[in-house]
């Protein structure tokens, strides 16, 4: 099966002639890779003499260039040859000479710059489960650069020692790469180190950009502050941050995780107040959905199967349907999402980040930029949500086999009269000349029946279909689904009418499927790897610029605040359910049918 | 599951509600009474089974011109495990029809295998007719003759016979008794081919078994073709259905060329009216190929696809993992673009291309396939390859060239391979390369349809990749033999923090998503035959219009004495044919080293 090419380093596993290179290769190789992709990686990762590089061939060169350094690793060795080599796989692809001698000077920095990720509250939850296992799966699948190093900061009071103890309980190596595992995690934690401070003082944080110094030796210096911190320090988080801890020479970008405000208006100051210390380009706003596989997996199914492109409008799309479930409630830690709802929480980021995507015109190219902006006119686009087109639910108690599930009320952090919803259903309608008339639903529900994440795209009927008229049932409901099922057991299925073998005419719905787990048996990357690689590259793509966020916002303010002031109570469902059946309600208003809640599956 | 309806004949319907579904079938009942029929000869009452054999009505089908009574009726005999899994009971289309002994018992079915000595009888006809007979699919009354010029009893027929038959896999139960109970329906008459009195012989036989009921009769000519005209006289004179409808099914070779073809045609319709003849192409019995219009048409997401818009070629392909070996007189005689190419592959081009026809009829169908044949550009010589397996020696063991054949002449040039550009010349195909290639004793054996898709205009990844994507582009893919498979060919990303592109399939294996066994072909065309279902036979203007496409091309080729080009036995063919799909841009789907070799 040929591979269609452009590796990032953590594809090597699958192609052959890679996976030789990435046995024998030590950190140094990788770095060097890392730093020949980094003409395109970002400005920021990159001595200012390459700032006037333009973006778009820097991305251009991004995925082609490290292509040519994977499949040709550098041995530090013979330097010179190599990076010869690589810069013959690159002619094709970067257009001027001027890059290249760019790229060439790059390489005599190479050893003199480092990265450090400082995760800001280090101990606190996201980080532990998320943030540094992933960071250590980067290090363990050679994608971090040579010099990098990780700090903790938080305001608890903790030695390196302690923090490495923390980190390391919740690392884990990937299932297919067991060797070394052991080893390779001592040397990830040897790289780790804290600073306790206060998120707001400045003296703190210069106390911290001391200890990075010290660390950097002196080499250029890029520096990633995760911010996993609740959002009202986001700020002065941020002020210190970029006042005492800035990088003098080299970049410095900071990821910001959701909430990011809770309506135009908060969100509009949080952005202002952001870009009072840092660029545009330096906030790296992340919305893990947008790292899943089968998200990214989207725009590749979209642009580079002409199969598809004929049917992606609303002449053959009858709607489509953005599901995401959780399992499980908010089980004691209702404080924060109380304050925010399943709307804020998971629709008006995940759910309308994956509608954008799935919605947008072909950009002109992949650039992040350019993707972006496509995202931005869809979500311009998008006609006003009516209260009356969003059903709104909150779980109550449950007993099922014995067991009592807890109410969502019941959460002791959560007021006894809470109306948050901890489900919603939502038809919004995109006014463009390819979707106009085509309902998008969306659904997000705590505490139902099962987890998952799925995108459901239902075609319309067939017209005149010749088999209708011999059969009984309505064929024109047997209709084609495309279905991405994000989470659990990523898959693409296409459920097709075939007849079922035998003497009869009798049709069937199969699907043509592509499940994942059978078809690449690697463990797939967690969306935060991706994100923070993407970070640290300086690949936007994923990462929500300003302008979408606040196109987002003005979306779903109004019917929030509308919700909210009308006091409009949500419709109860069992906990462990389907979710309210105001759901069908709505769905059937635009003569939909939820397709997750089929007989199917 | 959702599933839908109409599975014909086969086992016990345990849904079954007679009471409920009476009034159903009382409707359609009349329904099938008033409705005009071809024969004149018979009356659809006595058609119809009793419903003390419940399993049965699907006699009920027998009219010719409803395919879409048939359909609905033969539901409610689903009874197969799978349907039962997977069919929602829905009671108003699981009809069955009820009515009363008197009028069970009048119909008769004899089916008549002509040739019964023959290689295709045993292997195929019998066992298929006996599939059927397990499946519940045959008539209550129902007798199986054989006919050949050998001297044999009753006996050493059911002897014969049954050392071929087997049950399916999935239904070894009673599998003994149903034999003993079928090889008692067979009885043998010998007779001359060309004789009337052999024939008048046998019609007294069949009578007797017909015991005054009305009579339906099935010839089925597996029998060289030079004596298939003389068969039809003597069978339409002495031993046609006096009351009910007689049937002929001939397989192929329908003649050699147009000339020939229309020969035999002009013969048979001598004697046969049109409907009365039924040429069988087996390949159109097969599950995919019945298959494929249940894709086009009822599914949405191929319709826009489906023209020279998005669709660069279409690619037919046959396959055979063995030569002649020893059997090769017959076959000198036609070769390979006669064999398989004319009638096989061109008909499932037909179905493949055709319009969308007004319905599922037979005529429709069969209507828009002609429009496909006559639409099409003359064969050119340059667009054809031919090809002839040489000897070759493969671990330690040698395979024989097609001449090393004792039956075949040693300096035939009949084509074993061959391969050649086809062009539609209608709106819809205008420009697309129709690749078909055909041969013996190459390295597979397989059939498939390929459809290959254009490439992404403007495509957003290229620009990132070195490797060239407008190669890798969508491809539709049907499997008709081994293993039936549907896949789709797509472009997606390999899992990772890279963002490497892949192609993956989207597939249904049909083995694991039907566990049962796919009937065969014979099966499927056998009961069509018996139920008057036209729509997998080839009429007469469809071969008509076949012969003439192929007919030029067939003679400059012996006229003008075109040397095969030979290749290994065993081999992927001769190399002229990658030259002819280069020339017309097209790469063959089936020699890329994809996981399916």
């Amino acid at each position: 099966m040929a591979a269609l090419s452009s590796i990032h380093c953590r594809s090597y596993s699958y192609s052959p002639f890679l996976f030789s290179s990435s046995s024998s290769s030590i950190n140094g190789q990788q770095f060097q890779r890392i730093n020949f992709s980094s003409s395109g990686i970002s400005k920021r990762f990159l001595p200012a003499k390459l700032f006037s590089q333009s973006r778009k061939n820097s991305y251009h060169g991004v995925v082609l260039m490290q292509d040519g350094a994977v499949a040709m690793p550098v041995n530090p060795v013979e330097n010179e040859a190599s990076f010869k080599k690589v810069k013959d796989g690159l002619l094709s692809s970067i257009t001027s000479a001027e890059e290249l001698k760019e790229t060439a000077g790059f390489d005599v920095n190479k050893d003199e710059s480092t990265v450090i990720i400082t995760v800001v509250g280090a101990s606190g939850d996201l980080a532990k489960k998320k943030i540094f296992p992933a960071l250590f799966a980067l290090y363990y699948e050679d994608c971090l650069p040579k010099h990098f190093t990780v700090f903790g900061y938080a305001r608890s009071k903790m030695t390196d020692a302690e923090l490495r103890n923390m980190v390391s309980k919740t690392l884990t190596c990937r299932i297919d790469k067991r060797e070394n595992c052991g080893e390779k995690m001592d040397q990830f934690l040897k790289r780790c180190f804290y600073d306790s401070g206060q998120y707001d003082s400045e003296e703190n944080f210069t106390q911290l950009d001391k200890k990075l110094k010290e660390h950097e030796g002196g080499r250029l210096s890029n520096r990633l502050f995760y911010l996993s911190i609740p959002p009202n320090i986001f700020i002065d988080a941020v002020r210190c941050a970029s006042m005492s801890a800035s990088s003098a020479n080299g970049w410095t970008r900071v990821i910001v995780e959701k909430p990011f405000g809770r309506d135009s208006e908060s969100s509009a100051a949080l952005t202002k107040a952001l870009k009072q210390y840092l660029e545009e380009d330096q906030i790296f706003r992340i919305d893990h959905y947008l790292g899943k596989e089968l998200v990214e997996n989207l725009s590749v199914l979209r642009f580079s199967n002409l199969i598809f492109e004929p049917l992606w409008s609303r002449q053959y799309i009858r709607n489509v349907q953005l599901i995401f479930s959780e399992d499980f409630g908010t089980e004691g830690r209702g404080g924060y999402f109380d304050h925010y709802g399943i709307i804020r929480d998971i629709m008006q980021n995940h759910l309308l980040q994956i509608l954008a995507l799935f919605a947008m015109e072909t950009p002109v190219s992949l650039d992040a930029e350019d993707i972006r902006n496509e995202k931005v006119k869809v979500l311009r686009s998008m006609r006003p949500i009516r209260l009356e087109d969003v059903v709104i639910g909150q779980y109550k108690s449950h007993i099922k086999g014995g067991i009592t599930y807890p109410a969502y009320t019941d959460d002791k952090t959560v007021p006894k009269d809470s109306l948050t919803p901890t489900f919603a259903a939502a038809a919004l309608f995109i006014d463009n000349a390819r979707w106009d008339g085509v309902p998008f639903l969306m659904k997000a529900g705590k505490a139902l029946h099962s987890k998952r994440a799925e995108i459901r795209v239902q075609f319309r009927h067939v017209p005149g279909n010749l088999y209708n008229r011999n059969f009984g049932t309505d064929l024109d409901r047997a209709t084609n689904e495309l279905v991405i099922r994000v989470q659990p057991d990523e898959a693409i299925y296409l459920k097709i009418n075939n007849k079922v073998p035998g003497l009869g005419m009798r049709l069937d719905c199969s699907n043509l499927n592509l499940h994942y787990a059978a078809r690449y048996s690697k463990e797939i990357p967690d969306a935060y790897e991706r994100l923070l690689l993407d970070a640290i590259e300086g690949e936007r793509r994923l990462f929500i610029r300003s302008d979408e966020l606040d196109a987002a916002w003005s979306l779903f303010t109004p019917v929030l605040k509308e919700l909210e002031e009308k006091k409009i109570i949500p419709e109860y469902y069992p906990y462990g359910s389907r979710g309210p059946v105001g759901a069908h309600y709505l769905a059937a208003r635009y003569n939909v049918k939820w397709g997750d809640l089929g007989a199917e599956q | 599951m959702a599933t839908r309806l109409t599975t014909p004949c086969s086992s016990s319907s345990t849904n079954f509600s007679p009471s409920s579904s009476f009034n159903n079938e009382a409707k359609l009942f009349t329904r099938f009474i008033s409705m005009p029929r071809k024969y004149g000869l018979s009356t659809w009452v006595s058609h119809i089974h009793s419903k003390t054999h419940a399993r049965k009505h699907f006699l009920l089908n027998s009219s010719n011109e409803h395919p879409l009574n048939a359909f609905s009726l033969q539901d409610g005999l689903a009874g197969n495990p799978l349907a039962k899994e997977r069919i929602e009971p829905p009671g108003k289309e699981r009809p069955s029809i009820p009515m009363s002994e008197a009028e069970k018992e009048e119909s008769t079915l004899s089916i008549t295998v002509v040739g019964a000595s023959g290689d295709l009888a045993n292997k195929k006809i019998f066992p298929a007719l006996f599939a059927l007979f397990y499946e519940d699919c045959l008539p209550e009354n129902f007798t199986v003759f054989g006919f050949a010029r050998t001297k044999l009893t009753d006996e050493e027929l059911r002897n014969m016979i049954s050392k071929t038959l087997t049950c399916r896999i999935d239904k070894r139960e009673n599998c003994d008794d149903k034999m003993d109970q079928f090889l008692k329906r067979c009885f043998y008459q010998a007779g001359q081919y060309n004789s009337e009195e052999s024939f008048l012989e046998l019609d007294k036989k069949l009578k007797e078994k017909e015991a005054g009921k009305l009579s339906n009769r099935l010839f089925y000519l597996s029998i060289p073709p030079n004596i298939f005209v003389d068969v039809v006289r003597c069978a339409s004179h002495r031993a046609s259905s006096a009351n009910g409808w007689t049937r002929v099914i001939v397989e192929k070779p329908f003649g050699r060329d147009s000339e020939s073809s229309g020969e035999l045609t002009r013969c048979l319709k001598q004697y046969l009216t049109e409907d009365q003849i039924f040429r069988i192409d087996h390949y159109l019995g097969k599950e995919l190929v019945e298959n494929l219009s249940v894709l086009r048409f009822s599914n949405l997401v191929f319709e826009p696809l489906w023209s020279r818009n998005y669709i660069r070629n279409v690619q037919l392909i046959f396959s055979e993992d063995f030569g002649t070996e020893g059997r090769g007189g017959y076959f000198d005689n036609y070769g390979i673009i006669r064999d398989i190419m004319q009638n096989h592959l061109l008909q499932i081009l037909a179905l493949f291309a055709m319009e969308t026809p007004v319905s599922l009829e037979a005529e429709d169908i069969r209507n828009e396939k002609v429009k496909v044949l006559r639409s099409m550009k003359p064969l050119k010589l340059e667009d054809v390859i031919v090809g002839q397996y040489k000897g070759h020696g493969k671990g330690g063991k040698s395979y024989p060239a097609y001449t090393d054949d004792p039956t075949v002449p040693k300096d035939s040039l009949t084509p074993t391979f061959a391969a050649a550009a086809l062009f539609i010349n209608n709106a819809r195909w205008d420009g697309i390369p129709f690749l078909m290639k055909a041969g013996k004793a190459l390295h597979v054996k397989r059939a498939e349809i390929r459809v290959q898709f254009r490439h992404v205009p403007g495509n957003l990844y290229k620009r990132n990749f070195g490797t060239d994507l407008d190669k890798a582009t969508n491809e539709l893919v049907l499997r008709v033999q081994p293993d039936e498979a549907i896949y789709l060919k797509i472009n997606n990303k390999v899992p990772g923090l890279g963002m490497r592109l892949d192609r993956s399939d989207l597939n249904l294996l049909y083995r694991a998503r039907y566990p049962k066994e796919i009937p065969d072909a014979y099966e499927r065309l056998l009961l069509d035959a018996i139920e008057g279902e036209r729509r997998l036979f080839i009429r007469s203007d469809e071969l008509d219009a076949a012969w003439a496409l192929f007919t030029p091309l067939l003679r400059e080729l012996e006229e003008k004495k075109i040397f095969p080009e030979l290749y290994p036995y065993g081999s992927r063919g001769p190399v002229g044919a990658h030259y002819l799909a280069a020339k017309h841009n097209v790469r063959w789907g089936d020699l890329s080293g994809e996981i399916y070799e």
